[in-house]
C-alpha cells in the first residue's frame, strides 16, 4: 500500500483511508443518473469530517517549478478542486489552468495502478517487494561493479528541498548529482539573468515601469512563472492611468503579443539586431533590413523608449542566439537604469534554481548511445518525447544496462523502462518550495494515494536502509519526518504552518551542478532551405507535452488560435493566398530534421514569411498499447502517454535539427527554414472560433485614455454625454475601430427604447420582482423570502464585472468552470457520434468539431483591425478577449420560452437552470442571443456509454455539490449557485448577513489576472456593485434590452500618444 | 354538395370553369360511383409493394429512434448553436402538409368549391396523417422524450404547471387541437360511405365493423338533415383552426429574438405556405391514385386546373413573404438582421435560399400556361419541386438563421447527419403507411358528396339532365 506514515500523522491520514473506502461506492456514483446506491451515514464521523462539508489542504503546485501556493479542496477525503491560495504573495490565490489541472494527474485512468517490471520483453505489474528487492539487487551491482559515478538521474526540474536530498542520495551511492531537466525554461533568459544579475530570475516589476517591451518574452504564454508575472502584468496595466504601454517584438504574436499595445513583426532572428540597434552597435537601416520592418519604426521604438520614464525590457525567443539577444537586453536594461527598479535581482524567485540547460540531456544521450550509462533513472521529466530526434535519446536508452523511471504516467520514456517505481502524484505527497527567499511553500497530501503508488522520496529511503553502509544515515521513518525534522520549529510549527501553507523558511538548496559540455557546434542563422522561416513555440497550455494526459487541458482552446485536441501551423492569410490555401487545408512541412503534415490555420499575427507550430502533442507510443487486468475487468493500460494523447497532433519537436543556443545551452526551437508543400487535402479544424471579427457588434469593446479623459471632461461639462462622442475621438486619433458604431455599443442610433444614459442594466423594468432591493416596493413582496428574511435573499441582484484591461485570455477561468461544475471534456476520440449504426467518428475532437464543446465560459478573441490581410500584412491589429458566459439577464429571453419553466428566475436575480425538469426542447439556446447554453448531447454523465467523460478515477474528482447532467440536458453557468447558497447557509447558521466579497466564483477565484468580479450588485459593501458603475462598464448587445447581469469593463488601448 | 351550374359538354380548347361549377360528367349513376369508388378498397399486388416499401422506411425512422433514445441527440447533425435542425423542419413541414386537407374540406366547403368534392376525403386523411407524423417530431427532437408529458399542463402534487407563455407550449395546444377536429370531421364524413360500405359487404364480421363505423347510419332525412347541420358546424370551426395551427407553429420563431425569425409576417406567410405545400402534397398522393385506380373522371382536369390556381395563388404570396423580408431587413437597419438575409442568400446559405426560390416562386410561375394546368404529370413533377421548396423553406427558416446570429463567435455551419436522413424517411414511411392502410379500408373519394353532383336517375329519365 501507500507510504508508512509518521508516528504522528497516521491519525489524520488513517480516517481517511477509512473515509476514502466507505464512500468510494456512494459519492462517485450518486451523481449520475443511473446506478444510484445506498448512502450510508456515519453513526459517528471522523474527526473534521462533516458529510458535505469540504475540508482544504494548503499544498504547493508541482505543475511547474514557480510551486504557487494552492488550497486543495476535499471533499469525504477526495480532492475535489485546487485553487490557489491566497495566503501565498506568489500568487495571490489566483492558478493558472495547468495547475488546476494536476487533479486530472491524480486522478489520471492511465496512472500505473502499481510497479512494473519488464519480464520477457513485456512490462509486467509487480509488487513493491519485488520492486523494492529489484531495486536495491540494481544499486548493489553499480555499485560493486564501480559503475556508480557513471549513473544518471533525470529529475523534472523542480525547487524545493527534493532535488538537494536526491543529490544527497546520489553522493552517498556515489551517483553524480541528478541532472534537471526543462525543455519549457526560458533557457536564454535565465543565462542571461545569471550573467548579467547572478540569479536565474530576478523580480520583474511590471508596475514600476511605463513602458514594456518584450523581445520574444512571451511572459503570460508560460515564460517564466506565468502566474505571478499575469498578475504583476494585470495590476500594472488595470491602473489605467499611469499603466505601462506594452511593446511586442517578434515574429509570431503570441498571447502575450496580443495583449501587447504595438506588435513589430521583425524577421525571425532578427531581434539581435534590433537590440543592436537600440544599443548603438548597429545602423537603423542595417537593423531595418534586417528585422524587415520600416527604419521609422525602429526610431519610433528607440524614441518611446528613451523618452519612457521608467522601462523594462524583456527577451524571450528560442533561437539560435536568442540568449547572446537576452545578454544585449540585459546590459542595455543596466543601461537604462532598469535593474533595480523594474527589475529586482536582489528578490530572485526561485523557479529557475538548479535547472539545468538541456544540452546537458543532449550529453547524457550521447553517452547513453557511447554505451558509457550502466543505469538510468527517470522522475517525471519526459526526454524521449521532448528531445528532437537527432539526439537520439530513445535508442540510447536502448543501451542503458538499467532503466528505472519513477514516473506514475506511462510516457514515452517510461515505456521504455526495466522497472517502473511509480511516485505519488504531488497532491498525495510531502515537499516544500521556495519559491522567493525565505518563503517556503509547504506540500502535504490532500488525500490517500489513490493507487498503489510510493513517493520517489521514500523509495530512495527505503533503498538506502537496505543498504548496510547507510541505513544509519537513512534513519528517519520516511521523507516526511525528515522534512518535519528540519523545519525550523519541528513538528508543531510545521503543523502550524501547513495550515496557512507559506512559512518563512528556506528549503535545502541544492548546490548548482557544473553543467555546460557545449560540445555540439552551434550554428549561426537558420538552418535548411525553404520560404519560410519556422517558429516553434510551447504551447500555453501543454507545455512542451506535460498536459497532454490532462483532457481538461487537451479541451482548453489554445489563447491565441482558439484550437484544441489538434496540432495546425499558422501561416498568414498572405502566405496561405500565395499558396492558393485556405483554412483547414493539410500542407507538408518539410524541415532538414523531419516532415509532417498539418492544418493551416490562417493568422493574422505571424508574418507572411514565417510559419508557427505549437508543441505539446504528437504523443506517440513506441511499444503499442497493451491491456491490464484488474480483478474481472479489463483495464486498458497504455503506453505512449495514455488515452488523451494518444495519436493526437504532431510533435513540433520532430521539425528541429537539435541544434543548441551555444550561450544558454537551450534548444533551438526556432532555428529552422521549412518548406510548405499544398497536399490538396482539407480537413476541419477542431476550433472554438466561429467568426474572429465581432462585426462591429460591441462584444468586446475598447477605448483609449484620452477618450476617456474625454469622456469625463465632456460629462463633467454636460450631463449625459453620450459614447459615440468616445468613440469618436477615439477614432479621430487613429486608432483601430475602439467601438462599435453601428449597433451595439451605440444605444442612440437603434429604435427601441433602450436607455439613454449608461445604466449599470440591473434594473430590468420586465423582471421586476427578480431585483431585489433594486426593483419596486411593490415587487419586493413578491419575492421567495420575506424582506425580513435576514439572509435577505430576495434583496440581491448577483452580478459580474469582466475588466476587459486586466484580461489577458488566459483561459484559466475555463478550465476552473470545468473543476468546479463538473463540466464533461467531450473531445477525447471515443466520445464521437456514430457515422452510421455501427461506425463511430474516432478523431480526437470531433464532438468539438461539431461545436459541442460544454465550456460554460468561453473566452472569445477578436481581432479589430487587418481588414484586408489577404493583400497587405497589417501588424496594428487590436485583439480583443471576451469571457463569455451566462449573463444571467434581468430580462432574459431564455426564460418565457422554456416550456417546461426548467429555466426561471430566481428572487435574487438568477438565471436558474433546472436540470431535472429540461426535457430538451433547446429553444432557450436558441434564444439566447449570447448562445452561453450547453446541450448534453450524448451521455456525458452516464457510466457505461462511450462517451462518458469520467472514466475511473476520474469521477472522484466531481464535486459533489453540482449535478452530473444526463443527456438531453440544456446546462449553462449558474455563477456558481452552489457557492452562493453555500455561502448563505453558512451565514444562516452564524446568525449574520452575507458580507461583501464574502465567496466568489471559481472562475473569478482562479483568474491569474483578477478581470473577474462577483458579487451582489444591490449592496454596496460588494466591490461589484462599485464596478458596474465604473466610467467604462457596459452590456454586450444592451440594444436587446437583456439587462445582463454581466457588465463589461472597456479594455484600454494605449496608444502611442497616451 | 349539389350545385345549379351546368355541367360542362364536348371539348373546349380553352376551358375557363368557375370553380363552384367543375363536375363529373364522366360519371352517371350511383351504382357506377358505388362499384367504381369501392373498387379502390380491393388489395392489389402494387398496393402490398407499396405498402411494404412504406413499412420498411417507417422502421428505418424507428429504429433510428430507438438508437437516438440510447446514445443521445448526439448522432444528429447538430452544431450548436445550430439547436434545431431536421427534426424541426421536417415537423413544421408535415404541419404544412396537414393544412390543405382542412383548408378543402372545411373552408373550400363554406365556399361552396365545387372542385371540392371529389379531392376532400384524400386531403383530409393526408390531413390526418400529416399531423400525425408532425405531432411525433417534437417528441423525437427533444433530449428527454420520455419526459414529453411534463408539456401538458395536468395536476400534479409539486403543483408544477408548463410555461403558458411559451410558444412550444401552445404548439402542444394547437396541435392536438387541430389533429382531434381534422380526425372527427374526416371521420363525420366518412359516416354514409360506412353505410354504403356496409351495405355491400358480404363478409358478416367486415360488415358487423362498418356497420358500427356507420353509427346505424340509415340515410333517412332526419339523418341527412343533422348530418348536414353538424357538417357545417365542424366546417365552420375548423375554418379558423387552418388560420391558428401554422400561425401558432409560425409563434415558435416569431416570437424568439433570433435574427430572421423575429418579424411579424410570419403567421399569415406560414399559413400561405402551408396552404401551398398542402396542395402539392394532394397532387403528389391523388395524381397517381386517379390514374391508378382509373379515377380519372372523378379527379378531372378541370379539378386539378382549378387546385393549380390555388397553389399559383399561395406561391405568390409566399414569394411576397420572401420578399418582405428581404424589404424589412434592409429597412430596419439593424446590422445583425441585415448581416443574417445577406449570409442567407449571397453567403454561407446560398445554395438552400435559392432552391426554395426556384421551387417556390419561380418553377409555380408555369402554372399561368393553362396548358401546364392541365397536365397531370407536370402538375406531379410540380408537386414533388414544390415539396422540395416547401422542406427548404424551413430549412431555409431554422438553419441559416441560428448559424449566424448575433454573436459572431458562435457562427457555425449545419449539416444533416445519416441518422436525421432515416427520420425524415421514416416520417415518409409512416404517412404513407397510415394513408395506404386508410385507402383500402375507406373510400378515398367521398361517395356520399359524389352521389350528389351526380344527376339521380329518374323513373323516366332517358339521360338527360335534371
Amino acid at each position: 500500500m501507500s507510504t508508512e506514515s509518521g508516528a504522528t500523522g497516521v491519525k489524520r491520514r488513517d480516517f481517511l483511508k477509512i473515509l476514502g473506502v466507505t464512500t468510494a461506492a456512494t459519492a462517485a456514483t450518486g451523481c449520475s443518473t443511473d446506478h444510484v446506491r445506498k448512502l450510508i451515514p456515519y453513526v459517528a464521523n471522523p474527526d473534521n469530517t462533516v458529510a458535505g462539508v469540504s475540508n482544504y489542504f494548503s499544498s504547493t503546485c508541482r505543475e511547474c517549478a514557480t510551486s504557487c501556493g494552492i488550497l486543495v479542496e476535499t471533499r469525504d477525503g477526495r480532492a475535489i478542486k485546487i485553487e490557489g491560495n491566497p495566503n501565498a504573495e506568489l500568487n495571490r490565490g489566483a492558478l493558472c489552468a495547468k495547475g488546476q489541472s494536476a487533479l486530472q494527474g491524480l486522478y489520471n485512468p492511465d496512472r500505473f495502478r502499481q510497479p512494473m517490471a519488464r519480464k520477457n520483453g513485456q512490462l509486467t505489474p509487480i509488487t513493491w517487494d519485488e520492486a523494492m528487492q529489484t531495486l536495491a539487487t540494481k544499486l548493489g551491482e553499480v555499485r560493486s561493479k564501480g559503475q556508480a559515478n557513471s549513473a544518471v538521474f533525470i529529475n523534472q526540474h523542480e525547487i524545493g528541498s527534493f532535488p538537494a536530498f536526491l543529490d544527497s542520495w546520489l553522493n552517498d551511492y556515489g551517483m553524480p548529482p541528478h541532472i534537471s531537466y526543462d525543455a519549457d525554461a526560458p533557457s536564454s533568459a535565465i543565462a542571461a539573468n545569471k550573467a548579467a544579475y547572478g540569479v536565474a530570475w530576478p523580480a520583474l516589476d511590471f508596475d514600476a515601469a511605463s513602458l514594456i517591451v518584450s523581445f520574444g518574452a512571451d511572459f503570460l504564454d508560460g515564460w517564466g512563472p506565468s502566474t505571478p508575472l499575469q498578475l504583476a502584468w494585470a495590476d500594472a496595466r488595470a491602473k489605467i492611468e499611469g499603466a505601462p504601454r506594452a511593446i511586442y517584438i517578434g515574429a509570431r504574436r503570441s498571447l502575450t503579443g496580443l495583449n501587447a499595445d504595438s506588435w513589430i513583426a521583425c524577421k525571425p532572428g532578427a531581434e539581435l539586431a534590433i537590440i543592436q540597434f537600440l544599443r548603438g552597435t548597429k545602423s537603423v537601416a542595417e537593423a531595418a533590413a534586417a528585422a524587415d520592418v520600416s527604419v521609422a519604426t525602429l526610431e519610433g521604438l528607440k524614441k518611446e523608449i528613451t523618452e519612457a520614464k521608467r522601462s523594462l525590457l524583456l527577451a524571450g525567443g528560442t533561437g539560435v542566439d536568442s540568449a547572446q539577444v537576452a545578454v544585449e537586453v540585459s546590459e542595455y536594461n543596466k543601461g537604462l537604469g532598469n535593474v533595480g527598479i523594474t527589475i529586482k535581482p536582489a528578490s530572485p524567485l526561485g523557479i529557475y534554481e538548479r535547472l539545468d540547460p538541456t544540452v546537458a540531456v543532449y550529453n547524457v544521450a550521447d553517452r547513453m548511445n557511447a554505451g558509457a550509462v550502466p543505469v538510468l533513472f527517470v522522475r517525471g521529466a519526459n526526454p524521449v518525447h521532448t528531445l528532437p530526434r537527432s539526439v537520439k535519446f530513445a535508442e540510447g536508452m536502448a543501451k542503458v544496462g538499467f532503466k528505472v523511471s519513477f514516473t506514475n504516467v506511462p510516457d514515452e520514456t517510461t515505456e521504455l523502462a526495466d522497472l517502473i517505481l511509480p511516485d505519488h502524484h504531488s497532491l498525495e505527497s510531502w515537499g516544500d518550495a521556495e519559491p522567493t527567499a525565505n518563503t517556503l511553500h509547504l506540500q502535504q497530501p490532500a488525500m490517500e494515494p489513490v493507487f498503489n503508488s510510493r513517493a520517489t522520496a521514500d523509495v530512495l529511503i527505503e533503498a538506502a536502509k537496505k543498504d548496510t553502509t547507510l541505513a544509519s544515515k537513512y534513519a528517519m521513518t520516511d521523507y516526511r519526518s525528515w522534512l518535519v525534522a528540519r523545519f525550523p520549529g519541528g513538528q508543531t510549527a510545521q503543523t502550524l504552518a501547513l495550515a496557512k501553507g507559506v512559512a518563512t523558511a528556506s528549503s535545502l538548496r541544492a548546490a548548482e551542478r557544473a553543467t555546460g559540455d557545449f560540445t555540439r557546434k552551434p550554428v549561426a542563422g537558420f538552418t535548411g532551405t525553404g520560404d519560410f522561416h519556422l517558429v516553434i513555440n510551447s504551447s500555453p497550455t501543454l507545455g512542451t507535452g506535460a498536459g497532454a494526459n490532462k483532457p481538461w487541458l487537451m479541451e482548453l482552446p489554445d489563447p491565441v488560435s482558439k484550437i484544441a485536441w489538434q496540432s495546425w501551423v499558422e501561416m498568414h492569410p498572405m502566405a496561405c493566398k500565395k499558396l492558393g490555401l485556405v483554412r483547414g487545408d493539410l500542407v507538408t512541412i518539410e524541415t532538414t530534421a523531419g516532415k509532417v503534415t498539418l492544418p493551416v490555420y490562417n493568422y493574422l499575427g505571424i508574418r507572411p514569411d514565417t510559419i508557427a507550430v505549437s508543441l505539446g502533442l504528437g504523443h506517440k507510443s513506441q511499444t503499442g498499447k497493451t491491456f491490464d487486468t484488474d480483478g474481472d475487468r479489463k483495464i486498458p493500460y497504455y503506453t505512449g502517454y495514455g488515452r488523451y494523447a494518444d495519436g493526437v497532433g504532431i510533435n513540433a519537436v520532430t521539425l528541429v535539427s537539435g541544434d543548441i543556443d551555444a550561450v544558454s545551452g537551450g534548444i533551438a526551437y526556432t532555428s529552422m527554414k521549412a518548406k510548405v508543400t499544398k497536399t490538396g487535402e482539407n480537413t476541419d479544424l477542431i476550433t472554438t472560433e466561429g467568426s474572429a471579427r465581432q462585426h462591429s457588434r460591441g462584444i468586446g469593446q475598447a477605448t483609449t485614455l484620452a477618450a476617456l479623459v474625454a469622456g469625463r471632461t465632456a460629462k463633467d461639462g454636460e450631463h449625459g454625454a453620450t459614447a459615440p462622442a468616445e468613440h469618436g475621438a477615439a477614432a479621430a486619433e487613429g486608432g483601430h475601430d475602439l467601438g462599435p458604431k453601428e449597433w451595439g455599443g451605440n444605444e442612440h442610433e437603434f429604435v427601441g427604447g433602450a436607455p439613454s444614459d449608461f445604466l449599470p442594466g440591473l434594473k430590468s423594468p420586465v423582471a421586476n420582482d427578480a431585483q431585489g432591493a433594486l426593483g419596486t416596493q411593490d415587487s419586493k413582496a413578491k419575492g421567495m423570502y420575506s424582506e425580513q428574511h435576514w439572509s435577505g435573499m430576495a434583496k440581491r441582484r448577483w452580478a459580474m464585472t469582466i475588466d476587459l484591461s486586466r484580461c489577458t485570455g488566459c483561459s484559466a477561468c475555463v478550465t476552473a468552470c470545468y473543476s468546479e461544475n463538473n463540466i464533461p471534456t467531450v473531445g477525447a476520440s471515443w466520445q464521437g457520434r456514430a457515422l452510421s449504426p455501427t461506425v463511430w467518428d474516432t478523431r480526437p475532437g470531433a464532438n468539438i468539431i461539431k461545436g459541442r464543446e460544454m465550456a460554460w465560459i468561453r473566452l472569445e478573441r477578436y481581432f479589430e483591425g487587418a481588414d484586408d490581410s489577404e493583400n497587405i500584412f497589417d501588424p496594428g491589429f487590436d485583439t480583443r478577449f471576451v469571457p463569455m458566459m451566462c449573463q444571467h439577464c434581468g430580462n432574459a429571453p431564455c426564460e418565457p420560452v422554456c416550456p417546461v419553466y426548467a429555466t426561471y428566475h430566481s428572487p435574487d436575480g438568477l438565471n436558474v437552470q433546472v436540470y431535472n425538469r429540461c426535457v430538451g426542447t433547446r429553444y432557450c439556446s436558441n434564444n439566447c442571443p449570447y448562445k452561453v447554453r450547453y446541450y448534453n448531447w450524448f451521455g456525458y454523465g452516464e457510466p457505461g456509454r462511450r462517451q462518458y467523460a469520467f472514466p475511473e478515477p476520474m469521477q472522484m474528482q466531481l464535486n459533489p455539490d453540482v449535478t452530473v447532467r444526463g443527456k438531453g440536458v440544456m446546462e449553462k453557468c449558474t455563477f456558481c449557485v452552489q457557492r452562493i447558497r453555500e455561502a448563505e447557509t453558512r451565514a444562516d447558521l452564524e446568525h449574520r448577513p452575507l458580507q461583501g466579497d464574502e465567496f466568489t466564483t471559481a472562475c473569478a477565484q482562479a483568474c491569474p489576472s483578477k478581470a473577474i468580479t462577483f458579487g451582489d450588485a444591490a449592496d454596496p459593501a460588494w466591490t461589484v456593485a462599485k464596478q458596474v458603475e465604473d466610467e467604462r462598464a457596459y452590456h454586450v448587445f444592451e440594444v436587446l434590452n437583456t439587462y445582463t447581469a454581466v457588465v463589461y469593463l472597456k479594455k484600454i488601448n494605449h496608444t502611442v500618444e497616451a | 354538395m349539389a350545385t345549379t351550374a351546368k355541367p360542362v359538354v364536348g371539348k373546349i380548347k380553352r376551358p375557363n370553369i368557375p370553380s363552384a361549377g367543375i363536375q363529373v360528367p364522366g360519371v352517371s349513376t350511383f351504382e357506377q360511383v358505388d362499384d367504381e369508388i369501392l373498387a379502390t378498397l380491393k388489395p392489389s399486388p402494387k398496393w402490398f409493394i407499396g405498402l411494404g416499401i412504406a413499412i420498411c422506411a417507417m422502421l428505418v425512422g424507428a429504429s433510428a429512434w430507438t438508437f437516438q433514445i440510447y446514445w443521445g441527440l448526439g448522432n444528429a447533425g447538430y452544431v450548436p448553436p445550430v439547436m434545431w435542425g431536421v427534426y424541426i423542419i421536417t415537423f413544421v413541414f408535415w404541419v404544412g402538409i396537414g393544412h390543405a386537407g382542412t383548408l378543402i374540406s372545411a373552408i373550400l366547403y363554406l365556399f361552396r368549391a365545387g372542385f371540392r368534392t371529389t379531392i376532400y376525403r384524400a386531403s383530409e386523411a393526408m390531413t390526418v396523417f400529416a399531423v400525425m407524423t408532425a405531432g411525433l417530431f417534437p417528441i423525437i427532437h427533444i433530449g428527454r422524450p420520455w419526459k414529453f408529458f411534463w408539456l401538458i399542463p395536468y395536476p400534479n402534487w409539486r403543483l408544477l404547471f408548463p410555461q403558458f407563455k411559451s410558444p412550444l407550449l401552445w404548439d402542444v395546444f394547437a396541435i392536438s387541437t387541430y389533429l382531434t377536429i381534422s380526425t372527427t370531421f374526416l371521420y363525420l364524413g366518412l359516416i354514409p360511405d360506412f353505410a354504403v360500405m356496409r351495405d355491400k359487404e358480404t363478409n358478416p364480421i367486415r360488415k358487423r365493423i362498418f356497420a358500427m363505423l356507420s353509427l346505424g347510419w340509415k340515410n333517412t332525412d332526419r339523418e341527412w338533415r343533422h348530418f348536414a347541420k353538424m357538417y357545417m358546424f365542424l366546417a365552420a370551426f375548423s375554418t379558423p383552426l387552418v388560420l391558428s395551427v401554422h400561425s401558432v407553429v409560425s409563434f415558435d420563431f416569431a416570437m424568439a429574438l433570433t435574427p430572421g425569425w423575429h418579424t411579424t409576417i410570419f403567421p399569415p406567410y406560414f399559413v400561405g405556405g402551408a396552404i401551398f405545400s398542402g396542395f402539392a402534397m394532394v397532387w403528389t398522393i391523388l395524381i397517381p391514385i386517379r390514374k391508378w385506380w382509373n379515377l380519372e373522371h372523378y379527379v378531372t382536369l378541370n379539378h386539378l386546373d382549378a387546385t393549380a390556381k390555388v397553389v399559383l395563388f399561395t406561391s405568390i404570396m409566399v414569394g411576397c413573404g420572401y420578399m418582405s423580408e428581404f424589404f424589412i431587413a434592409w429597412f430596419s437597419g439593424v446590422a445583425p438582421e441585415q448581416e443574417y438575409f445577406w449570409n442567407r442568400v449571397f453567403g454561407q446559405w446560398w445554395w438552400s435560399a435559392w432552391i426554395l426560390l426556384l421551387c417556390n416562386m419561380i418553377f409555380p410561375l408555369s402554372l399561368f400556361s393553362q396548358k401546364l394546368r392541365r397536365n397531370p404529370t407536370w402538375l406531379w413533377i410540380l408537386s414533388i419541386i414544390i415539396n422540395i421548396g416547401m422542406w427548404y423553406e424551413r430549412f431555409v427558416i431554422v438553419v441559416p438563421s441560428l448559424s449566424h446570429e448575433f454573436e459572431p463567435w458562435q457562427w457555425t455551419n449545419y449539416v444533416p447527419s445519416w441518422i436525421d436522413m432515416c427520420f425524415l424517411v421514416g416520417s415518409f414511411g409512416w404517412f404513407f403507411m397510415w394513408f395506404l392502410l386508410f385507402i383500402k379500408q375507406m373510400p378515398v373519394i367521398a361517395i356520399a358528396e359524389v352521389k350528389e353532383i351526380v344527376p339521380p336517375k329518374m323513373k323516366n329519365d332517358h339521360g338527360g339532365h335534371h
